[in-house]
């Protein structure tokens, strides 16, 4: 995962390290790497493009197979109350993990 | 994926039949678009979706495709006339003299799909990288300009160190400038233009501004020799290849940009620096979720109260009328509906002004954005102790309901983490238990019901984490943590339309158990305190504690002696509880309601009877004795429901352990909070 012995590591393996380490965000990342934030962004949405880094947008605890799968769906509406997804509109989280390779 | 030629992916042409041949000038040629004809340089428009590349294709041709600005809009190869004209006037040839057809240039531009760069991941990108790398260098376009969105330069970026590694006459038409400026940053196009190696102009294709100083820049560049390729180190791996390519956008974007020297931080920025601080954070969730329950219980109670009158007061007076009126009074019927019914079902409906307005500050914050920051709080503190990060978002959930959290543990990776995450979402305390908290905050502590029910939070999280790090250092030495980051929404000002659907999809809930299982249990509990077990006492005419409820509380209660709750009126609704918390309080007003019937017609009696109980039960020490019944109710099994969901997601045997554990944990600490509370209170 990390760039060869003698390479001189760019953003991205930073980024890989930052994560690793459990930074939690990336305007933390941004902060902790003197890097430019948006160069941080890119370098996540790189990554998460490449597939070296998988984002999932959490619908706080929904089944991936929607709500007719939650144990306490009723008549197949949100049995947690919580509403569905609101295009443009994200108040939720999306983790970024990283891919084990 | 590093940028070499590769041999065409005979797959292409089935995605892309409408295109004659993988080549743009042969497409130019040959294709079914409009083109300027076989000499006319063949100009290519790359960028990624979303830049304002096809509204560019638009302005500069005239012809019309598909517009709009969600990704993905350019899925075909467009192709017009772009028809460039030099203004003598500004003409920069030494003395000049051009005459009119130098002065007109006709160009085929073709708009190929939107790409994020070169390495293809969906069949718009694989036609671009097919139709720039896949063809001869002969059949390349003459000149690439690269569509880059200011306001997002570094993601922009990568395609054009890609495009930079292949040889190409590039320009850099930067849009969205506006955005940029808007976000504080500005884009110095000369210095930008040195560090890319390639001539950038910036402009705005709405406004269809910067279009002629796009076309004289790509009339000149057309004139000019291929630049080389960008030097790259050679035998680098695909991470080092990234590597150095994000190197080189760094570079560009830090001369490129000028940023104020003291950085626009947003506000949203400036808030989170204090809110996901590692020390500062914490406090502040506290803070807002005690300003939460102070809000709840301060707001609500009067409404309670009234409530409370009216299911006590002219309700029940009404259907003992209407019962005597029928010549029912003192049947079982009666009893059913008055100390059933009317007496346990609306003493839970009492809640529902506050359960709305816990509701409704519970949205606001979740719309606003500031519940994804308590994640972050939650996340570093349980990473601090070991346990898997990913763990908290099933643990959040807990604290709405305990059910959908057991299912939320599905997101886990391994399954350790999903078995260990499932036995800890039992000690979140959902809002069922809320109601019960509320109920005895008030009657034994006052004005500060706010901050016991907070405190009962607080202590909820301190059995997780202990309960978890216990588990950790027994079950799963070796459970690994997941590392994550988490990606935080802006801050948002709620909306009314959200925060009132949350609410009511939310309060539907509370209503439907109230209907449902409530009133089922609430029957159960009354067929139970009408069965006699003395012999000469009738069905539906017997003490409660001689009815087969009361005897079988009454062989359980003892149990609870240690903890100062050992009345079997208390105990009682513990059992209960096993089927759903909220009919912790549905079943102490039947019990009341049956005992003593005629004082039931007065707001307040039920905590008075309460507090009564806990007083003899305890020996004087009422107040710490309800503190263990709460730490009690919070710690052992939620419901049913929360049963049969572990029993589904980790199976019988971690399910029954679960429960050991949890009745274990509750009763263990209601003894010691009592038998240490009552030196003191």
């Amino acid at each position: 995962m990390t760039a060869a012995a003698g390479v001189r590591r760019g953003p991205l393996s930073l980024v890989l390290d930052e994560m690793a380490v459990g930074t939690p965000t990336v305007a933390q990342m941004a902060r902790n790497l003197a890097l430019d934030e948006q160069v941080v962004r890119a370098a996540v949405d790189h990554l998460v493009r490449s597939g070296r880094v998988s984002a999932r947008e959490l619908s706080m605890g929904c089944p991936a197979s929607g709500c007719g799968g939650c144990a306490s769906a009723v008549d197949g509406e949100p049995g947690c109350g919580l509403p569905a997804p609101v295009p443009g509109r994200r108040a939720g989280l999306v983790t970024l993990t990283l891919t084990r390779r | 994926m590093p940028v070499t030629e590769t041999k065409p992916n005979r797959q292409l042409n089935l995605l892309v039949a409408s295109v004659p041949t993988p080549s743009v000038k042969a497409c130019c040629q040959t294709g079914t678009g409009t083109g300027a004809g076989p000499d006319a340089p063949a100009v290519a428009l790359v960028g990624a979706p979303n830049t304002g590349k096809s509204t560019l294709f638009n302005a500069l041709t005239g012809s019309r495709v598909t517009m709009g600005n969600w990704p993905g809009t350019t899925v075909e190869v467009s192709r017009g006339v772009w028809k460039t004209t030099r203004d003598a006037a500004t003409c920069d040839c030494e003395d000049c003299t051009c005459d009119e057809s130098d002065q007109k240039l006709d160009i085929t531009l073709v708009d190929l799909p939107g790409a994020y760069s070169l390495d293809p991941h969906s069949p718009d990108e694989t036609l671009t990288r097919e139709l720039l790398v896949g063809v001869p260098a002969d059949e390349r376009p003459d000149l690439c300009i690269v569509v880059c969105d200011a306001a997002r330069l570094a993601n922009s970026l990568y395609l054009v160190s890609q495009l930079r590694e292949l040889g190409l006459r590039l320009v850099v038409a930067l849009t969205m400038l506006d955005v940029a400026a808007k976000n504080g940053v500005s884009v110095d196009t000369a210095a930008l233009s040195k560090a890319l190696g390639c001539p950038v102009v910036g402009i705005d294709p709405r406004r269809r501004s910067g279009l002629e100083g796009l076309a004289g820049t790509v009339r000149e560049t057309l004139g000019t020799p291929a630049p080389a390729p960008r030097p790259m180190a050679a035998e680098l791996d695909s991470l080092e290849l990234d590597d150095d390519r994000f190197s080189w956008i760094a570079q560009a974007v830090e001369v490129g940009t000028k940023a104020p020297a003291d950085p626009q931080h947003t506000w949203s920025d400036k808030v989170d620096r204090w809110v996901t601080a590692p020390v500062l954070g914490p406090a502040i969730f506290l803070g807002v979720m005690w300003l939460v329950f102070q809000i709840t219980t301060a707001v609500a109670a009067p409404l309670q109260d009234f409530l409370d009158g009216l299911f006590t007061g002219p309700l029940t007076d009404g259907a003992l009328w209407l019962f005597a009126q029928l010549g029912l009074t003192g049947t079982w019927l009666e009893g059913l509906v008055v100390n059933g019914i009317i007496a346990g079902v609306g003493m839970l409906l009492t809640f529902v002004p506050l359960m709305t307005l816990m509701f409704v500050l519970l949205a606001l914050l979740e719309d606003s954005g500031y519940l994804a920051r308590a994640a972050v709080v939650t996340d570093r503190l349980m990473r601090a102790i070991g346990l898997p990060g990913r763990a908290f978002l099933p643990l959040i959930v807990g604290f709405g309901c305990n059910v959908p959290a057991i299912s939320a543990t599905r997101i886990l990776p391994s399954s350790r983490q999903r078995i260990l995450t499932a036995l800890l979402v039992p000690f979140t305390s959902c809002t069922a238990r809320l109601t019960v908290f509320v109920m005895l905050g008030s009657v034994f502590f006052g004005p500060y019901a706010g901050t016991a029910v907070f405190a009962m939070y607080v202590i909820s999280i301190l059995l997780v984490v202990f309960t978890g790090l216990i588990l950790r250092r027994t079950l799963w030495r070796t459970m690994g943590a997941e590392p994550l980051i988490i990606d935080l929404p802006a801050y948002q000002r709620p909306t009314l339309r959200l925060t009132a659907s949350v609410t009511w999809v939310r309060l539907k809930g509370f209503l439907q158990t109230a209907a449902g299982v409530i009133v089922i249990t609430v029957c159960a509990v009354w067929l139970l305190q009408s069965i006699p077990t003395q012999p000469g006492e009738r069905f539906g005419d017997v003490p409660v504690a001689d009815s087969v409820y009361g005897v079988a509380a009454q062989a359980v209660a003892p149990v609870f002696g240690p903890a100062g709750f050992g009345s079997w009126e208390t105990t009682s609704t513990l059992v209960v509880g096993f089927v759903a918390k909220e009919a912790v309080i549905s079943s102490w007003a039947q019990t009341y309601a049956v005992e003593e019937p005629e004082d039931s017609a007065a707001p307040g009696d039920l905590g008075d009877a309460v507090l009564a109980s806990f007083t003899e039960s305890s020996g004087g020490h009422p107040v710490p004795a309800a503190l263990a019944f709460m730490i009690f109710l919070l710690a052992y099994t939620p419901c049913v429901a929360t049963v049969a969901a572990q029993w589904r997601e980790i199976g019988g045997r971690w399910t029954l352990f679960g429960i050991g554990l949890q009745l274990a944990i509750a009763w263990g600490l209601a003894v010691v909070v009592f038998q240490v509370g009552s030196l003191f209170l």
